[in-house]
């Protein structure tokens, strides 16, 4: 009875989320919708992000694959007249390519090294689309990108311009990514990364092909981190490499270790939280300067005193409601 | 200039001559616009201010919406802008973009649906794409302060101001026609949105006026910090003419230096020269003599010309070095200013705030009030549309150690003259709106 | 021949500020294993210094460096106290810290200066004509000069003093160290202090010959990156080595060709360093 009443209770709290998914934007005022595009754009990269550090890599990169999805998805439909949707998922493939390649040079460094691997390999990716014009566009990239076409349905027609309605797409494209992801951290692969992580050694001695498993990882959280680019380029129409210096991997990086990673909502509470104070509570009081200082701050503090993300604040409140210490950060 | 030492932790200070003189110029401002005091001047226009406010490229946005702030001071202290029988206080709502496309396109949502404002005066450049799609959809008015995002699709863009980079053929004019035997030109610019259109503007003007670009323009990163390098290859050919394009300020002052620092003898001609004082500081003054740009210090006599539109350029000036100190003046300070006497000029001709209104008074007769005087709504044959305001525009050069405007020259005289060298120049570096 | 010669002369001065960073960089990650992010910030705050110091209240240039060196040391040295220690156990937590110490310091330079760059007079006009045409500013020559003192400086004080003796003992193993009664606070807050010291007087030095501005701490942490990791890691004379070699391509591959292929020659030199010998050219050992 009592794993019924469990079962219940997740349905409900399922139910509850949907629901709130779909209202979420009616309350909302129209630019705020659009903060909130963006916010379910961000929500993917930052958990396929995610994925990746599972191993116990760290990538500067990350934003980098954004792009490379971005950018190609981008010049799919302007170059060669892919549709939209399909090429949404072509840059996606694109960039588990250029990350399947950049896994051989890359998987032969580990930690600091991989960390700063990963950066230079992007940097070189990021300068090459500034550097050739053709057919990147330069310093100021690629603009008038088509957007999603409008969907014509009898009477309806649904115009994916308007923010609620690419909303409403982004949350099932990003659902369904999120439910993947979710799928491959809870499957043999994904304990496999784990195994990795915490003891590679051992994982290599009982014949686990470590270099394999970190390439899939990255592979994976690039083919994500890329549709998350593509789902962005189609709706801002335009990119360009400003749009993925480590500036923006610096921000990444801060929603997932604010968050935490340990669990797999930890990095979405890190994105939705700062979003929601550097968007919307930081903008009204009109202290636009001091903005990265706020960031930096809330950085500092978190990593001194929330070790392990704001996500160890959401498991104590769940410990105490529930009275035992059914956490799964256990496993993590 | 004399307040270059104001710590930045201090007020500027003011000597009491200045004091005086700022007070007259108030006083004679508000003497002259007592009359146009309308009655019962409660309502109120919002006019959009979405430019990067933070981060590096705020340079560009900043010092404009500071000199936004006078301008909206005293149109609303002489009792706003008149519109029909109401005069309209102007109320700036301002959103920063951080020169992000996204944000930028969230920004422009909020300023028009939510503030409710009747015009959006932007930066442009990266941030423009972001918004195009919003600004056709809602027809709401734009304007940029670079011509290179117009394009036939969008009619409500603007570049009401400054067309960069068409207007530095007038420096390169004057300049062959005063110093005719300086033949050999090179070129270098910041490789980006702003550079590489300016580069193709100067190579029409130097073939133009006759003279040899003696080497391919130097495209350098924008994140080069040591300029020794760029100066050694540029200097390598014995140039007469250095030109700096359209380089930003943080360049062209490196760039001066090492010029000067590597024995440079020649003439330099450059689009800006922002706080060329701290130049001079750093080489020396006859280093800096006669030295041509194009944006004049707004103390200038010359602009108190009967053909300038913009409202008393002088106590302008005077108002804006006292507010945010002398040493803040840049080419962007009285941009943004000037296309709002141009909205408000047109707004009182339309009778109306509402955007399209605005934006057929503003271009009614293919004329509009430029800053520099009176000028032609132009760009079909680079930008696609004429929605770019070309007229005259002043020579600057730097005697004594301070700019002086040496005249002005006509940019669609020279265009009637030479429009396809520029038109190949421009295909030649892919900058044709159809090739963007 | 003119142009080659400039050019060396333009990749020395190049080689030494770069070298004052990266040494500061490798020696702050020697002894306490974080890569401080905000390496180029203190850099930044360095330059900053001698804008207020020298530019606003006017006092001698070289007071403004020592001052600023001083300063400088002392941010390092609270970042130890302050983010470092906590972390000890945590390297990418140190180094997560360090990122968000340097949004802090842009936010308090942009907050005290503004966004836009300063403007720092030269505190000399003098040049030397090395040869017909080939031309060194005294400015630029402080530069080089003021890299070989202290670099030379810091060598012997890590090979005859009793402090340099614990520094290099922490730097190789931390646990012998501490069980030698090698204080480990002791000799990080050293470490630290001449770290950031080392940046800050980079940022000083150079202050006249840049603009500085809150943001131009990012291309310096780039390069800084590449020197490190081509020099190996953990090794002060290769990071010399490194500075040099990096300037030297760098400046011939701009001069010679254009400064954002010489920017991938530089990133690509790093990963290739990394591929083949991830200790670096000089490194001997792997503290990851």
């Amino acid at each position: 009875m009592p794993e019924r009443s469990i079962r219940l209770g997740q349905v409900l709290a399922f139910i509850a989320l949907m629901a709130g998914l779909v209202l979420l934007p009616h309350v909302l005022s129209y630019s705020q919708q659009e903060v909130l595009v963006f916010l379910v754009i961000n929500v993917l990269v930052v958990v396929s992000y995610r994925l990746l550090t599972l191993t116990g890599e760290w990538s500067l990169g990350h934003v980098v694959m954004v792009g490379v999805g971005a950018y190609a998805s981008a010049l799919f439909t302007k170059k060669l007249g892919v549709p939209v949707p399909l090429s949404m998922l072509c840059g996606a493939v694109t960039a588990a390519a250029v990350a399947f390649v950049l896994s051989f040079p890359l998987f032969r460094m580990k930690g600091f090294y991989f960390l700063i691997g990963s950066f230079a390999a992007g940097e070189i990716i990021r300068l090459i689309w500034k550097r050739f014009t053709d057919p990147f566009g330069g310093p100021k990239g690629i603009k008038r990108i088509p957007g999603f076409p409008d969907i014509e349905f009898g009477a309806l027609s649904i115009d994916f311009f308007e923010p609620v309605n690419y909303y409403y797409f982004c949350v099932i494209v990003v659902g369904l990514a999120l439910l993947i992801l979710y799928r491959i951290e809870r499957s043999r692969i994904g304990l496999t990364f784990h195994a990795i992580h915490w003891q590679d050694k051992l994982a290599e001695s009982v014949s686990v092909d470590t270099f394999r498993y970190r390439m899939l990882a990255f592979v994976i959280a690039s083919f994500f981190a890329g549709l998350g680019g593509a789902l962005f380029a189609h709706y801002v129409g335009t990119v360009n490499p400003k749009l993925f210096d480590v500036e923006q991997m610096v921000y990444v990086l801060i929603w997932a270790i604010v968050g935490g990673t340990t669990t797999f909502y930890g990095p979405i509470m890190g994105v939705v939280a700062l979003t929601i104070i550097n968007e919307i509570v930081l903008r009204s009081l009109g202290v636009d300067e001091m903005r990265p200082m706020f960031y930096g701050a809330i950085l500092i503090l978190s990593v001194l005193f929330l070790p392990t993300g704001l996500e160890s604040i959401a498991s104590k409140v769940k410990a105490w409601f529930a009275g035992s210490s059914r956490d799964k950060t256990a496993t993590g | 200039m004399t307040t270059s030492d104001d710590s930045k932790f201090a007020f500027p200070k003011m000597d009491r001559r200045e004091f005086l003189s700022t007070t007259a110029a108030m006083t004679v401002v508000a003497g002259v616009s007592m009359p146009q005091l309308a009655f019962g001047a409660d309502k109120v226009v919002k006019i959009g201010f979405l430019a990067p406010l933070t981060g590096d490229v705020a340079a560009w946005g900043k010092p404009g919406y500071d000199g936004c702030l006078i301008w909206a001071d005293w149109v609303n202290a002489a009792g706003g802008v008149k519109v029909g029988g109401d005069a309209y206080k102007v109320e700036f709502v301002a959103y920063d973009n951080e020169y992000d496309p996204a944000k930028a396109r969230a920004g422009a949502t909020k300023l028009i649906k939510e503030d409710g404002v009747k015009f959006v005066m932007m930066l442009g450049g990266d941030t423009w794409p972001g918004v195009e799609k919003i600004a056709a959809k809602e027809g709401m008015l734009f304007s940029t302060l670079l011509p290179s995002d117009l394009t036939p699709e969008t009619k409500t863009l603007l570049a009401p101001c400054e067309v960069h980079p068409i207007y530095n053929v007038t420096g390169v004019e004057w300049m062959a026609e005063q110093f005719p035997d300086l033949k050999k030109a090179v070129i270098c610019a910041q490789d980006d949105a702003l550079g590489k259109p300016s580069v193709a503007t100067y190579l029409a003007a130097f073939e133009a006026a006759g003279i040899d670009v003696v080497d391919d323009p130097l495209f350098f990163d924008p994140a080069t910090t040591d300029f020794a390098p760029v100066m050694t290859k540029l200097l390598a050919s014995k140039p007469d003419i250095l030109c700096l394009d359209t380089c930003y300020a943080d360049y062209v002052h490196p760039l001066c230096e090492q010029a000067f620092q590597q024995g440079f003898k020649g003439k330099i001609i450059s689009c800006t020269m922002d706080f060329y004082q701290k130049v001079i500081e750093k080489t020396s003054q006859e280093f800096m003599e006669g030295v041509i740009f194009q944006f004049p210090d707004f103390d200038d006599p010359a602009l108190n010309d009967a053909k300038v539109n913009f409202q008393k350029p002088n106590e302008f000036y005077a108002e804006y070095a006292k507010r945010y100190g002398e040493s803040e003046w840049g080419a962007v300070s009285w941009e943004y200013a000037s296309i709002m006497d141009l909205w408000a000029d047109g707004a009182s001709k339309a009778g109306s705030v509402e955007p399209g209104d605005v934006l057929e008074a503003m271009k009614a007769g293919g004329k509009g009030k430029h800053a520099f005087g009176t000028a032609d709504w132009w760009g079909t044959e680079l930008f696609g549309i004429d929605n770019a305001l070309v007229g005259d525009w002043p020579v600057v050069v730097i005697e004594g150690g301070k700019a002086k405007i040496k005249g002005f020259k006509s940019i669609p005289a020279w265009w009637a003259k030479h429009s396809d060298l520029m038109v190949k120049h421009f295909k030649a570096l892919g900058q044709m709106y159809n090739q963007r | 021949m003119e142009l080659l010669l400039q050019t060396i002369t333009n990749a020395t001065y190049a080689a030494s500020y770069m070298a004052l960073i990266a040494v500061g960089l490798v020696l702050i990650f020697g002894v306490m294993g974080v890569i401080n992010f905000a390496h180029g910030e203190l850099y930044m705050a360095g330059a900053y210094s001698v804008v207020y110091l020298y530019t606003d209240l006017k006092m001698p240039f070289f007071l403004a460096v020592a001052a600023g060196l001083i300063f400088v040391g002392l941010l390092g040295l609270v970042m130890e106290r302050a983010l470092f220690r906590p972390l000890r156990d945590n390297p990418l937590g140190g180094l997560i810290a360090s990122i968000g110490f340097l949004l802090i310091l842009q936010t308090v330079a942009v907050l005290g200066f503004g966004v836009r760059m300063e403007h720092v007079p030269p505190s000399t006009q003098e040049k030397i004509f090395l040869t017909e045409g080939v031309v060194l500013t005294v400015q630029r020559l402080y530069v080089i000069v003021a890299t070989v003192v202290l670099l030379g400086g810091l060598w012997l004080f890590l090979r005859k003093s009793k402090f340099g003796w614990a520094l290099r003992a922490c730097a190789q193993d931390p646990e012998a160290a501490a069980l030698q009664g090698i204080s480990l606070n002791h000799t990080a807050r050293l470490a630290m202090f001449i770290g950031a010291a080392l940046a800050g007087v980079a940022g000083a030095l150079t202050a006249p010959l840049v603009s500085p501005t809150p943001h131009m701490g990012h291309a310096v942490i780039v390069t800084a990156f590449i020197i490190i990791i081509v020099g190996g890691i953990g090794s002060l004379e290769g990071a010399v080595i490194a500075a040099v070699l990096y300037a030297f391509v760098h400046t011939f591959v701009t001069t010679f060709y254009d400064g954002v292929i010489a920017n991938i020659v530089g990133l690509s030199l790093m990963l290739a360093v990394l591929v083949v010998r991830p200790t670096g050219l000089f490194g001997a050992k792997d503290r990851a």
